[in-house]
């Protein structure tokens, strides 16, 4: 196991060194960089203003030689400075982790609590009326947005109650109880997408561990249905799901950008597309890094699970 | 010239004194060298100036209480800080205004501005002497930074030599959009800690116009520049408190403030919303007090009435224009003849209704009446290319076209560039509908917000759909910027020596009755030329909650920020 994942690691190494260059390469491709987007703000451009802007900045450098710098500066811990705040990189991006991990996480415990006992349940009922309206409710999940089901929970919100969360950051530190009415709707919104795809996919995993002998052996024996259905069959149908989680896991943060914008909380999702508009390249490019860790991470830990849920899956031997 | 100066220092000081206290005197002749005169931040009352729908905070409310914070929506994070003398967009002057003071202001209580309106802020009271050639600002004692430093002349020397990029100026701007405001100013002398002379190459009103423009607050000589994009050391009635990246900027009473009573409100929080939904939603909602200017458009406001929400709603002008660009450097826009037949084939009235819902009004290039002081009147709008009867004006555009050698067997084929926001796409979109219908073909091109500008600045398009805002409702502000031979900011290149001389014609003349009409003759030569011809001028209906008393917005998105007179009815 030590091995595995020691291997693992290092190939992770390589996937973020890879990583790391196609995002270098893909900003300085995006036409314009931070001196335009400041002039752009002023309403004209003076080409000397802009140059020693630009030396100032040292985006006037190769881009070897700029790669290099960010290599440099990462690898010591250093993230470098905010273009736009002209502050240190690591104070804008840290008090933003918080939140873009609060609301991951609530969006993700929403999205297994409908998704796999909605899944299970529409299984064992199917082609049953509650088997169809689940299906439809799925069906609904994905095909909406998050952003647009975030403005139509907004507007329902404000038109029904005259009333919405907070607008305003609440720490759960301050306010717990403010802090989960304000995070409730933005990771419904989020969830119930990730939510509907899991519902689908533990249907049709336990679909097909329902149709297994052992099952069959079970019920033959007499067996109740919740031991049948919730131990033996969802935890040999989970396996599936599980790596659909890990999956909607890293899409998550993508879906986090847009209700962070719509439900207006200060996360790194909603601020790296600041930061991309702004040319900002310390801070897209160190959060782009910080994202794909996690991404790689959720990856390992799925396929170390996939161990512990089935004992026939070993790691580490010939 | 300077020798002078004491003798007329002390006529104008007896003048003063004798003249009374009443607020917003200043200007009111201009065939000699007047005295003007002030009480400190004590509004007269206001008339409710047309444009209002429902405006309860049109006249001043006396005795405010003291107390709350005002919640006020921001629609993005400050660009460069606290800034403004290096931006040029009300996302920074909005939030900015309430830490610093001007010399001069326009009366927070008037909506429409003018010379009429500037009141006395930093300076209580000023002068101009040789015809016109010397301003002098007599500045109030006593006043204080944030920091606890004295206000003094110098801080105003500092700031305009800054902004004017004198060459002795202590320190330069990292950008200055605003440096053609001031190209008429000679130099400018602290005579003493409380007087500073602004001498000036010729005579030039509107000076002082633009020195109580919002964009012109008075920066501290203690303070480096650059600090300005993290914090704010100003004279304000609000003294920063945070500035929360990317969630608030939030603002406490200046407890030392000049003026005795003032703010009343105990602070304001600006809270940054990006998505427009969200903000009218949290409006409606009542987690905010106050709307962003110019953000409120006609289906916006018509939503938030139709929903019930307990919100006034000030219609009101934004001195913000719709415009096409032509480049007026490369075929086919060279030849006068077809921009004018582009200016003809579009009709304006049509463009307000169906791009702005009716949120936006016809006139040329000076904001119309009555939410601007020097647009031309309707009667002679209808003159004009594209405001006539709409056949007859693509009849004359088809016309000309063909004499011009475009036709049905050549049309006249370009592409209009716009930014890839809705708004925009939809005024390039109407545009381009109406062009059709003369025989040109058009195609959009939708460039990324930030590269427009750097994009019209190289000059590589053809015709665009742009949107100017002008700081001041003054042709100065205005023809200097966008129509001058040379300025930055005109983006087309037109250029046309009879027309500068027009400029600085109207802008050396003292009496308002002989301006008047000048202006009006550059409106219309500009827009025979098809300069950049104006399709429209945006209105707001700037909705607050019913407890925000004495705040007036004004026809103007970029000068009622200060916040010095508002209070919370609650």
């Amino acid at each position: 196991m030590r091995g595995y994942i020691t291997k693992r690691l290092l190939i992770a190494v390589v996937t973020l060194f890879g990583m790391s260059i196609v995002i270098f390469v893909l900003m300085r491709l995006a036409p314009g960089n931070i001196t335009d987007i400041i002039f752009e703000s002023a309403g004209y451009v003076d080409q000397e203003d802009k140059k020693r802007l630009e030396v100032e900045l040292g985006i006037d450098r190769p881009l070897p030689v700029q790669y290099g710098a960010w290599m440099r500066e990462l690898l010591s811990g250093d993230l470098g400075k905010s273009y736009h705040y002209e502050l240190p990189a690591a104070d804008i991006i840290k008090p933003r982790l918080p939140v873009t991990l609060e609301l991951a996480f609530l969006a993700l415990a929403f999205s297994i609590l409908l998704g796999v006992p909605f899944g299970v349940i529409s299984a064992i009922r199917q082609d049953k009326p509650l088997d169809y309206v689940l299906r439809v409710v799925s069906l609904a999940g994905l095909s909406m947005p998050s952003f647009w089901l975030g403005m139509i929970v907004i507007l329902l919100l404000v038109r029904s109650f005259g009333w919405i969360p907070s607008v305003q950051y609440v720490s759960p530190f301050d306010d717990l109880r403010a802090n989960l009415a304000q995070f409730f709707f933005p990771a419904l919104a989020v969830g119930y997408r990730s939510s509907a795809l899991i519902m689908r996919i533990t249907r049709s995993a336990m679909l097909e561990v329902l149709r297994e002998d052992y099952i069959r052996t079970a019920w033959a024996k007499g067996q109740r249905e919740g031991p049948v259905v919730w131990r033996h069959a969802l935890k040999n149908a989970s396996l599936p799901v599980i790596t659909l989680i890990g999956i909607e896991f890293a899409f998550l943060i993508g879906g986090l950008i847009v209700t962070e914008t719509v439900f207006n909380l200060p996360g790194v999702a909603r601020y790296l597309i600041d930061a991309i508009q702004w040319r900002d390249y310390p801070i897209v490019q160190n959060l782009v890094m910080l994202i794909a860790v996690i991404v790689v991470l959720a990856n390992l830990t799925v396929d170390l699970l996939y161990a512990w849920l089935d004992p026939r899956i070993k790691y580490g031997r010939p | 010239m300077r020798v002078r100066l004491p003798v007329a220092l002390l006529c104008v000081a007896v003048a003063a004194v004798a003249a009374g206290p009443a607020l917003g005197q200043a200007q009111k002749g201009a065939d000699s060298d007047k005295a003007m005169k002030s009480v400190p931040a004590k509004p007269a009352a206001a008339k409710a100036t047309a444009g209002s729908v429902n405006a309860p905070s049109a006249a001043p409310h006396p005795n405010g209480k003291k107390g709350g914070v005002l919640l006020a929506m921001h629609r993005e994070d400050l660009a460069q800080g606290f800034s403004i003398h290096e931006t040029a967009t009300i996302a920074t002057v909005w939030p900015g205004m309430p830490c610093f003071n001007n010399l001069v202001m326009f009366d927070p209580f008037k909506q429409v501005e003018s010379l009429d309106s500037v009141v006395p802020e930093l300076a209580e009271r000023w002068s101009w002497q040789d015809n016109y050639r010397n301003l002098v600002l007599f500045l109030r004692k006593g006043v204080k930074w944030h920091d606890g430093t004295p206000f003094t002349a110098k801080d105003v020397k500092y700031t305009f030599d800054m902004v004017r990029q004198a060459p002795d100026a202590q320190t330069r701007l990292r950008i200055n959009p605003r440096k053609d405001w001031y190209a008429n100013v000679e130099s400018i002398e602290a005579a003493d800690p409380h007087t500073v002379i602004f001498h000036l190459k010729r005579p030039q009103p509107s000076l002082l116009m633009m020195l109580a423009s919002g964009y012109s607050p008075v920066y501290p000589a203690h303070v480096p520049v650059n600090d300005f994009r993290g914090k704010c050391v100003g004279t304000g009635p609000y003294k920063l408190k945070e500035w929360k990246k990317g969630e608030y900027i939030e603002f406490a009473r200046n407890p030392d403030y000049w003026v005795p009573g003032r703010p009343y409100l105990d602070g304001i929080r600006y809270l940054i919303i990006k998505e427009r939904g969200t903000r009218f939603a949290a409006l409606q909602a009542g987690r905010l007090d106050i709307s962003f200017p110019g953000e409120a458009t006609k289906p916006i406001a018509d939503q938030l009435k139709s929903s019930g929400a307990k919100l006034n709603f000030t219609l009101i002008g934004t001195n913000v224009n719709d415009n096409l660009i032509m480049n007026i450097k490369k075929p086919p826009f060279d030849n006068v003849k077809v921009r004018r037949a582009i200016s003809l084939a579009v009709d304006r009235r049509a463009y307000a209704k169906a791009v702005h819902q009716g949120g936006a009004v016809a006139g040329a290039s000076m904001q119309p009446k009555p939410y601007g002081f020097w647009g031309l009147l309707e009667k002679d709008l209808g003159r004009l290319p594209g405001y006539g009867k709409p056949e007859d004006n693509k009849a004359q555009a088809r016309k000309i076209l063909a004499e011009a050698g475009y036709g049905p067997g050549k049309p006249l084929q370009v592409e209009m560039g716009t930014r890839a926001i809705a708004l925009y796409v939809d005024f390039a979109s109407f545009v381009i509908n109406e062009l059709k219908q003369v025989g040109v073909e058009a195609t959009l091109k939708q460039v990324e917000t930030a590269q427009w500008h750097p994009l019209v600045t190289r000059r590589e398009y053809q015709m665009g759909a742009n949107l100017t805002g002008l700081g001041i409702d003054d042709p100065d502000g205005n023809f200097y910027e966008n129509y001058a031979c040379g300025s930055p900011r005109n983006y087309t290149d037109y250029c046309d020596e009879q027309v500068m001389k027009m400029i600085e014609t109207q802008s050396q003349e003292l009496d308002l009755k002989k301006r008047r009409p000048l202006v009006a003759q550059i409106q219309n030569k500009l827009e025979e030329d098809a300069a950049r011809p104006i399709m429209g001028w945006r209105t707001d209906y700037f909705p607050m909650a019913p407890h925000v008393k004495n705040l007036v917005p004004h026809h103007n998105i970029y000068n009622y920020g200060r916040m010095q007179e508002v209070w919370l009815d609650k």
